[in-house]
Order: structure tokens, then sequence, then C-alpha cells
């Protein structure tokens, strides 16, 4: 074995004095999307990889992004850290500080990433100033989904506006004997609404407490209610069976019929049309309550990170790679599949894209316009792990229990102060 | 004349008293075992059935329940054309790998332990005792304590991401089980045997051979089916040490099993366990008796 | 006395002293690794805790902060909690059963080995897959609930793992399951051991079979129960895999383990050091059962050896 990689090593260095201009363009992936629609998407880039002429490999890693970080540690710590990785948020900078990360600045240059890409994820996919990431889409988070024919049974007749209105749709709908929200109880899912909730009340909340990690913000009395907000709904308005039920399950009991609502991303939109169901008949969607009458964004990006290699073959093919990622073709077929809309700003949604994305895009614009568009804390894009880690143990132990609002408001601060 | 009869009459009640206990006491046996295996198999019953239902039935019968329908899709899903990390050709690659793995690892595991408790219970030293307590700690360490330290001295060996790599780490980690094992049953050994083969002018390595070798396929089957359970179904190492194409049945494993955001497809799922619990579920069905035998040998003292 | 004390013959110097010197070489690979692997990563993770590492091991001095941290976390004292609750209910458990069914067997039942076979092959199934048919089971919509709801009793409540309180025993359930056929092996063995005059002897002074197990047999038997224990005791304190494929240490934390909180800590939040910190709390658990284990084992081979 070792005599192979010291041959194939020397093979390599020869090929490197005759030029990088013979270089064969090849990369290895390490993700999480190892199966079902997800695999698939990313099958897709695979597939546009290896017609531009690359060789492509990849690792997918099931399970918790725990998993796929332990083998980015071990790969990093044995000395081959992967060419591309999936990380996302403040994951990226953290890794850029060890220094690992690869420079993608020329490639960025040529191809006028800075103009094209939208303002909100450049300081994300820059950390330091310098390209070390590319975007692969956006997504929203804080949509809200409305099963057409049970809001017509309950009498509701549009998506609610404000959080007030929401509650009283829900009336409503339990008078009709229906469930109003539709819920499984993970927590990063108890975290999705939980933060749909503290931004419909409250942008300045949200920055503070869940972008800034604030800890006055986490304790405050806006925080208290709008931890109140939520009791509401996790005692009224959904149904007891919340925690254990899977993601499909709870989707499907807002797209039949059962359930009024159902607050959650727009990957949601991939798993509705996979399942058949179809826009308007079936389901609306519409921006998650909030308090202030603007457009408002929540917003979530994958994304793909690079890692410096000294293979000149990796070299190449990572800018093939990150080349492909943000080639409008690329952000068409990627994101028609998953829901969400493309990181490129100047991609067509009008055809093959669902009108919710359609009125993403629209009002990604709005928001920006607004200043209310934010990143998200329940999707890994603000704060570190830790403190996110703190937070949403703390949301999701007051939905399975009846911790007072007070109480949880307090204990996420002292968790999350205990962690700097 | 009267009193033979009845000593006689007293005789067959005390007997037919006995036999009424005991045929009571069969029962209450048999019954116990009974129940007791009953929830034992249960969730095999479960995985075998579900490994021919369809899943629309299965949605509407729930997940125990008798099949209504009998299909072998699943099974060549499963094994064929299930798509994962890229592929869709089921879990036959994956298979392969963790066959490619662990059998070298088993090997060279127990041989070294067959060596080594030779050696720490035949040829003491001054401080074998000590030395042999020190190896026992291996025993008890966590693995997620081992990930980091092991990342980091594959990459300086050159083996990382590579299933000989892998192999070393089994290897390393099993040899605290197998040497004990090994060792306390070879102390049951006589020494007078060893004694005297010293005497014909046997070495080393010939005793090992011609003495302890021959005497030693229970410890060696326990230890086998230990290592090789152990190493076939560990999760961790076998996930991080490896890429793409390499990674072994447990990783395909928990992509089935560990869906979180797609339409679980419980058929497939239940194939797929089966698939991946096969090879140790044979080894303990075919040397279950050696297994309990050698055990107690080996872990008691 | 062992073979080293009688060398075979007077021979030339150095190759009787390399053949005085062979067995410890052969064994000295295994020692340098066993030794690696036990005492450089212990020792390394220890440094790791008290040190300031967070996305990759970096080598600052920090003293004993990551400790004060760590059990100033919630989650760390709810899963250290878990660990012991589980750990007694499991051991316990698992005696109780394993115990149980070796009795049962000793009876000179039929087809021991496939009652045997029976109780034994959930070793043979890794912890994800228990963890993923058992959560089936536990399922409410599908699994054993659902079944006998299904058969008439409409109240019937079996939805263990959704529930905060009790999810926790769902986990000592299934970890029985998978492991009670150990300790099953191991009494059965000693049970066979036993030595088979005293048993006749107390069956010809008229003691009933209740009384033969609880004088004679059990107590013979006395040193298996601790060696049980011990082994269970260790595999509950590594639980780790079980829990993630049957809960995912929820719902909410209420079923988070150290050996995922260490897992956690190290991966998904880059917090090296307190992980470290965290698995170092593991072995000193581990010791706590060990070391007075070994101690013990020790002591019992000096008694034997002394009473001949």
């Amino acid at each position: 074995m070792k005599f192979a990689k010291t041959s194939i090593a020397a093979l390599l260095a020869a090929t490197a004095l005759a030029g990088t201009a013979s270089a064969e363009p090849k990369v290895l992936m390490l993700h999480q999307w190892a199966t079902g629609s997800d695999a698939a998407s990313i099958a897709k880039l695979g597939e546009m990889f290896e017609a531009a002429g690359g060789t492509w490999e990849q690792t997918a890693i099931a399970g918790h992004t725990s998993n796929t970080l332990a083998k980015l540690r071990a790969d990093v710590l044995g000395g081959n850290a992967p060419a591309a990785v999936q990380l996302k948020g403040p994951e990226i900078a953290e890794w850029n500080e060890t220094g690992m990360t690869a420079n993608l600045d020329e490639l960025a240059a040529a191809e006028g990433w800075d103009d094209l890409v939208a303002p909100e994820l450049l300081p994300v996919m820059k950390p330091a100033g310098n390209w070390v990431a590319a975007p692969m889409n956006i997504h929203r988070i804080n949509w809200i989904w409305g099963s057409t024919p049970a809001m017509e049974a309950a009498g509701v007749a549009e998506l609610p506006k404000t959080w007030a209105e929401f509650n009283a749709a829900c009336d409503m709908a339990i008078e009709a004997g229906k469930i109003c929200l539709a819920h499984m109880s993970a927590d990063w899912s108890d975290a999705t609404t939980f933060e749909t909730v503290v931004y419909g009340q409250d942008i300045d909340l949200y920055r503070k407490a869940f972008m800034e990690a604030d800890l006055d913000a986490l304790r405050s009395p806006e925080m208290i209610a709008a931890f109140d907000q939520m009791r509401l709904m996790v005692d009224n308005y959904m149904d007891d069976a919340i925690a254990g039920r899977d993601y499909d399950t709870a989707s499907n009991m807002m797209a039949n019929g059962e359930a009024l609502f159902f607050i959650m991303g727009d990957w949601q939109i991939g798993v509705l049309t996979a399942a058949g169901f179809e826009y308007g008949t079936d389901y609306t969607c519409a921006q998650s309550p909030t308090d202030w009458a603007e457009p408002g964004f929540i917003l979530n990006a994958d994304s793909v990170v690079f890692f410096e290699q000294s293979d000149p073959d990796y070299v190449e093919g990572q800018k093939l790679l990150a080349s492909t990622i943000l080639s409008p073709e690329f952000q068409t077929v990627f994101n028609i599949s998953k829901g969400s809309i493309p990181a490129r700003l100047d991609v067509d949604l009008s055809s093959g894209f669902n009108p919710c994305q359609e009125i993403a895009q629209a009002d990604l614009a709005a928001s920006i316009e607004a200043g209310t568009l934010v990143r998200s804390m329940a999707h890994n894009m603000t704060v570190l792990q830790k403190y996110r880690g703190a937070m949403m143990e703390i949301i999701t132990e007051f939905v399975n229990s009846d911790m007072s609002s007070e109480e949880a408001a307090n204990l996420m601060a002292d968790e999350v102060e205990a962690q700097m | 004349m009267a009193e033979a009869m009845s000593d006689s009459a007293h005789w067959d009640a005390e007997a037919s008293r006995a036999r009424r206990n005991h045929f009571i006491s069969r029962v209450v046996i048999y019954g116990l075992l009974l129940i007791f295996a009953a929830i034992y198999l249960l969730p095999l019953a479960v995985v075998v059935m579900n490994s021919f239902r369809s899943l629309p039935e299965i949605a509407e019968h729930g997940l125990i329940a008798f099949p209504r329908s009998f299909e072998f899709d699943a099974w060549f899903d499963a094994w064929n054309s299930f798509c994962l990390n890229g592929a869709c050709e089921g879990m036959r690659g994956n298979f392969y790998n963790s066959l490619w793995m662990t059998i070298p690892a088993t090997i060279i595991s127990t041989m070294l332990g067959a060596l080594n408790g030779y050696i720490l219970s035949k040829w003491r030293f001054k401080g074998s005792e000590i030395l042999f307590t020190c190896m026992l700690l291996g025993v008890f360490m966590p693995g997620q304590v081992a990930l980091m330290p092991w990342a980091t001295i594959l990459g300086s060996v050159g083996l990382s991401n590579s299933t000989a790599g892998l192999v070393l780490v089994h290897v390393i980690q099993g040899i605290s089980f197998t040497t004990l094992f090994c060792r306390n049953y070879f102390v049951a050994i006589p020494d007078d045997l060893i004694k005297a083969a010293r005497i014909d002018g046997a070495g080393f390595w010939r005793i090992f051979y011609k003495i302890i070798l021959p005497l030693s396929p229970p410890i060696l089957i326990v230890t086998v089916i230990w290592q090789f359970t152990g190493i076939w179904n560990e999760f961790l190492f076998g996930v991080v040490f490896t890429s793409g194409r390499e990674q072994p049945i447990t990783a395909a494993l928990f992509a089935l099993a560990g869906n979180q955001t797609n339409v679980r497809e419980y058929d497939v799922m239940s194939a797929g366990v089966l698939i991946a619990a096969l090879p140790p579920l044979l080894i303990y069905f075919f040397g279950g008796k050696y297994f309990v035998r050698g055990l107690t040998a080996g872990a008691i003292k | 006395m062992s073979i080293a004390d009688h060398p075979s013959e007077a021979g030339p110097g150095w190759r009787e002293r390399f053949s005085r010197l062979l067995p410890f070489l052969v064994l000295a690979p295994s020692l340098a690794a066993s030794f690696l692997y036990v005492f450089v990563f212990t020792g390394w993770t220890l440094y790791i805790s008290l040190s300031d590492s967070s996305l990759l091991p970096s080598y600052g001095w920090v003293g004993l902060e990551n400790y004060a941290d760590l059990w100033a976390s919630r989650r760390w004292n709810v899963a250290y909690r878990n660990l012991f609750l589980f750990s007694a209910f499991y051991v316990l458990g698992s005696i109780a059963i394993g115990l149980a069914l070796a009795v049962l067997i000793d009876q000179r039942i039929r087809g021991e080995a496939a009652w045997r076979t029976i109780f034994l092959y959930p070793l043979a199934v890794s912890f994800i897959v228990t963890g993923t048919v058992w959560g089936w089971l536990y399922n409410p919509t599908a699994g054993i609930e659902f079944l006998v709801r299904g058969l008439g009793w409409e109240n019937f409540e079996f939805a263990l793992t959704t529930s905060r309180d009790y999810a926790i025993y769902a986990i000592v359930i299934t970890g029985i399951w998978q492991s009670s056929g150990f300790a099953m092996a191991l009494f059965l063995a000693g049970l066979r051991s036993v030595d088979q005059d005293l048993i006749k002897a107390a069956q010809i002074d008229g003691a009933s079979p209740f009384r033969i197990y609880r004088r004679v047999v059990l107590p013979g038997i006395a040193p298996i129960f601790i060696a049980v224990a011990v082994i269970m005791l260790q595999f509950a304190i590594k639980t780790f895999d079980l829990v993630i494929a049957l809960t995912n240490g929820g719902p909410g934390t209420s079923t988070t383990f150290p050996a995922i909180y260490v897992y956690d800590l190290m991966f998904q939040r880059g917090q090296i050091a307190q992980g470290a910190a965290a698995a170092i709390m593991m072995l000193v658990a581990l010791a706590v059962v060990l070391v007075p284990y070994t101690l013990w084992l020790v002591w019992r081979r000096r008694m034997e050896a002394d009473n001949g």
C-alpha cells in the first residue's frame, strides 16, 4: 500500500511539473443527503459535473449532522480534508478560521459572483472577505401552508396575516372539529415554528436574541410573550401526538385536510409535489403571520465549502464544482425539485417552478428593500452551534412539557450564558 | 396383609402426587419459557413479516400484522436497487465492504488474542499480571474517546479513509477482548503438559502449534463469534473512517432506518435489516453451543 | 510456577536469552498497541479536557473551566441522572431475567439448543437495528398500541417513546431484551458448574427444589452475579447506538445520555474540550465500577490461593 502510494505521489508530482493544464478535475464531496429526493438532487449535481468533464465521487452520511461533522473532523485530523463539504452558516466561518479552506476569489471575480449572489449570503460565503463556499439555494423558513378544503370547511377565508388572525382562525377550526396546526415535535421543527413566532411578533427581538445571542433579549418580557403564544399553540391548536410523529405524517395531516395549517420551510413544496398534491386545489401558501405589515423573509441556504487541496486534480475539480453549482442550469434544476429558490438573483422562475417559489423570489427582493431580511437560527445560519444547541434544547423542552413561559425564557438565557 | 395394602396405597398416592407435581412444574416451566420466547421472537417475526408485505398493506394494517400480501420486491430493492450514496445499487456493495473489513479483522485479532493469551498464561514473567490488567482496560474504553486520536494516527501512517485502516483500528481495539478470553481459557490447560513438552525439547512455537492450538477451538469459536458480531455491527468507526463506495453495511442500514424527511419504506427497511443482520445471526445459530461453553470459561474469572 | 522457570537445557548464552525474551517480544506489539489505545488516548482526552479546544484540538491551558461549564449545563445533569436510572434498572433487570431463563433452561428441558438460540440471538443484532425495530413496536399509530387497540382494548396505552417521563423505560426494556441472553449464558454455565454432590446431599435431606436453589446453588454462583453486573454496567455506561436509534435523546432531551452528549459536544457543537471533559466523566464512572471489582478479584484469588 505504501509503495503504491509513493509511486502515485511521484507520478502526480511529475504531472504537476508538466503543468496544471493536464490536470483532470475530480472532486470528493462529503454531505448528508443520503436518501430520497435530497440524494436525487445531489445526483443531478454529479451528473452535471461529469458532463463538464469532471470525475465525481461522494460520501453521503445519513442521520444527524454530527455524523457528517465527525467524519469531516476525522478527515481533517488525518490530513486529507475532502475537496468539498456541505456546510452552512456560522460553521463556514469557524472552519475558515482554521485556515484550511480554499480561496476561490479568482474564479469568483471571473464569473462575477459578487453581483449575482443575493447580498445577505455574501458575508456567509465570504466570512473573512474571500470566497470559500458556493451557495446552492435560498430556503425560506417563514411559510405557513393551508389546506384548501379544510379551510373551507372551517370557514376560514384566507391564510392569517397576523398572529391575532391566526388565533382567531384556529378557534374557528376547533369549532369545526378540525386540528388547527399540524406539527411534529423534533428540536429543529419546534425551533422552526418558534422562530417564526418570535420573528412575526417582534423583528428586533429576533435580531437581538437569535442572531446576536443577546442575553437580555432572551430574558425579556417580549420573549416571554412569544413563549405565551407558543404555549397557546401547543396546548390548544396542535393535537396531542406531536412527539415522535414523523415528518410526512405531519405534512399529510395538512395536505389531506385533517389539519388547517402547517408552519414549515419551503422544502415542503418538494414534499407536497412528490406526494402528488397541487397548489390551489389542495394547498396554498403565504408568509407566516407577522404583526408588522411588510414582506418578511427568514433565510436559510445550503452551501458547499471547499478545503484546500494539494492534489492539482482536486484543485481543478473544486473550481469546476463551484462553477457548476453557481451555473443557472444547476440552480434551476436543483431548486425546482427542492422547493427553494436559486441563490443567483438572475434566474427566471416562470417555467417549472411552483407558484409559491415565485412568491418567495418576489418577497425576497421586497424584504431586502424593506430591511426585514434575517437568517434562520433554527437552521443554523446565525449563532454558533453551542448557543443554537442550547436554545433549541429549551424550546423543544418547552413544547414537550408544561414549563412556564417565564421559566423557558430564563432557562434559555441561562443555558446560552453557560456556553459563553 | 392389610398393612402392606395400606402401605402400597400410601405409596401410590404419594407417587401420583409426585407425578402430578412434576407435571404441573413442567407445565409452568414450559409455559414461562414460551411466554419469554414469544417476547424475544416478536421483533424478529415483525421484521420478517414486514419484509414480505407491500407498503400500502403496512400503512393500512399497522406494523404488527400477519401478511396479507407476499412479495419479494422489498428484498430485491434492498439488495440491488435501493438508492444510496448517489448510486442505486442497493446494499450489496456495502455488504461486501463489511465482509472485507470484518473477516480479516476477526481473524487477525483472534490469532493475536490466542498468542497473547498463551504467553500470559503459560510464560509468565515479572509484571505480566500487571501488563495483562492494563491490556484488559481496553475492553472498557468508550468509542467516542478514541475517534479523534485514531483519525490523527491513521492520517500519519497514510491509512486514513481506507478499509485497511479500519481493520487496524478494530484489531487493536479487539486485542483486549480476545486476549482476555483466551488467557482465561488457557490457564486451565495443565502446566504439566507444557513442562513435558519442554523436556522433550519443544520450544515456544512448537508448544503453541502442537498443544495449545489443538485444545483451543472452543475459545477460538467464542472469540470469533464475539469479534465478528462486534465489528460487523459497529457503526461509528465504520462510517467515519471510510468514504463513498467503501462504506460498510451499517452506514447503509442507518441511511435506510434513519430517514427523517421522506416517506418511510418499511418493507425495504425490513428486508435491509434482515440482510444486514444475517451473517451474525447465522454465526450465532451455528455456534451458539460453543458460545455458552467458551464464554463461561473466559469471562467469569 | 511457569515454564519460563524451567529452562530445558543449558545452551549458548545469547540463544538462551533470546528464547527467554521471545514470549515478551511476541507480546510486545500487542502490548504497545493496547497501551497506546488505553493510556495515550485517555491521556490525550484528559489533556484536551483541560484545554481551550473548540473546533479542532488546540493546546492552550484553561484548567477545570470545561468541567465547571459541563456540570452547569442542564442537559449534562439530565444525562448523568438518566445514566444512573438506566444502569440500575438495566443491570438488575438483565440479571433477574437472565437468571430466570437460566434456571428454567437448567431444568433438563427438551430442545435446550433451540431455547438457548432464541434467547441469545438478540446479541447478534446491531443496536441500531434493535432500536429501529423496537421503535416500530412502540409507535402509537402502527405498533403495539395500534395492534392491541385494534383487538378491542380501546384505552390501551403503550406509547412509551413519545412520553417524556416514560421514554427512558422504553430504553430499559429494549436494552434488557438485547442483553439478558448474555446474562443467561453466563448464569447457565455457572449453574452447570455447581458441585452436583452438594445438590444431591441436599435432595437426600429432603429439601425442596426452591430451597436447594436458595441455599446451595445461588450462593455457589455468587461470583457470576458480580461478573454479570460488572459487564452489564459497562455496557450501560457506554450506551449510545441504542438510544440514538430508539429516541435520539428525545422527547425533548429527556432521554439524553452521557455518551450522546459527548458525541454532540465533540462533533455537532464543535466544543471538543467540553466533550473531552464529559468523556473523562464517563471514564470516571467506569473506573468507579471497575476498580473495586478488580481489587475484589485480586483479593479473592489470593484467598483461593491461600486456601489451597
